[in-house]
């Protein structure tokens, strides 16, 4: 028996649109981790990145009517979240979550897994003194590992514009982090 | 420019740390979809669709019907009350409980019931009767003095709170209405 194939993002959203409420948990799972790594890294903790998510989710829901491309439910969610993670940093700086980035090691034990946790608590530290503009071009080039092109097509700005970011961001955190100009 | 946009290899060791995976709660998903569901039929839209329905709707809009049909919990004094369906109210029956009628206005409806914490959500102790030809439904039942939650039951099966009232969750992503009875004010909050 072949297993049944996973229904597309479209007809997921057509299914929810004409009254199968339920089917929204499709969504629900298959994004709930997809941009949870961005979220915390522009957030600053899990904690934090869960809230956006899940508020995301439900913005989402409450906006489906106006998804003109269904089966691009991915990127319009993430301009969602993208939304939401740039209202939080702009609103409350207070909410960095510095103190919290050590979370995202958790469980992690050995002296090289600490190495690393101290690493990433440096940089999200770092992270967090940069612009939400900044920031967001260091997460998705260099953590989610996009092209430029593929950045300025998710988010909507230029190469050239992003690539001037991108500069700047490069140029403050090695300030931050004390490496040498 | 190329070179000055490659990544400074003081930060290459910290970025290996910050690709690391993140999971998110499995909370997240009851969350979301709790959520979803109390706003699956928001009000206006449960009024319209009810107003617009050419038959019965499936349980989700007509949970949301409830809105459309115009209910009305009033308590008044006896001497004060006028009779007649436009008229809800409530009479005081003692020191210690009142008559509260109920009404809802559900055109389409073929049975209503009334069930609440005041007869163990039992429907089957408090139908409704249709009252005009334009759909109305009543029901008076005697309260005690105090805070009761309830919801209507139509055609056996929808569950419906009354969109005059104030609403609870019920815990499980649905409403109850909550009417409160005072001998004393002789309101129904």
């Amino acid at each position: 028996m072949e297993p049944t194939p996973e229904p597309s993002d479209g007809t997921v959203v057509r299914a929810v649109l004409t009254g199968d409420v339920e089917q929204y948990a499709v969504l629900v799972r298959r994004y709930k981790d997809r941009y949870a790594r961005y979220a915390s890294r522009m957030l600053g903790s899990v904690d934090a990145a869960e809230d956006a998510v899940q508020d995301a989710l439900i913005r989402a829901y409450e906006r489906l009517p106006q998804c003109r491309d269904p089966e691009k439910f991915a990127g319009w969610f993430f301009l969602i979240l993208r939304n939401r993670c740039f209202a939080e940093r702009r609103r409350d700086r207070r909410s960095n979550g510095l103190d919290q980035v050590g979370e995202m090691a958790a469980s992690e034990g050995s002296h090289a897994s600490l190495e690393r946790k101290e690493q990433a608590r440096s940089l999200e530290q770092a992270l967090l003194q940069l612009t939400p503009e900044q920031r967001e071009v260091f997460v998705l080039k260099h953590v989610e590992e996009l092209s430029y092109d593929e950045i300025a097509a998710r988010v909507g700005t230029g190469v050239a514009a992003l690539k001037m970011r991108m500069h700047r961001a490069y140029d403050r955190l090695r300030e931050l982090l004390g490496e040498p100009q | 420019m190329s070179q000055e946009l490659d990544l400074p290899p003081a930060l290459r060791p910290e970025v290996e740390a910050a690709r690391r995976h993140v999971s998110l709660s499995p909370e997240i998903e009851a969350r979301v979809m709790a959520a979803v569901r109390r706003r699956a039929a928001p009000p206006q839209q449960r009024a319209w669709r009810w107003l617009t329905a050419p038959s019965l709707p499936p349980w989700s809009l007509l949970a949301a019907a409830a809105a459309a049909l115009l209910a009305f919990v009033i308590f008044r004094p006896a001497s004060v009350g006028s009779p007649g369906v436009a008229s809800p109210r409530a009479t005081a029956v003692g020191p210690e409980s009142v008559y509260v009628r109920f009404i809802l206005v559900a055109p389409n409806a073929r049975e209503v019931a009334l069930a609440g914490t005041f007869n163990g959500w039992d429907p089957a102790t408090a139908p409704l009767s249709r009252a005009d030809t334009a759909g109305t439904w009543t029901v008076t039942v005697a309260l005690p003095v105090g805070q009761h939650q309830y919801a209507f039951i139509v055609d056996g099966r929808r569950w419906v709170p009354d969109p005059a009232a104030p609403a609870v969750d019920d815990g499980f992503g649905r409403k109850n209405s909550v009417v409160s009875v005072s001998a004393a004010q002789g309101r129904i909050l």
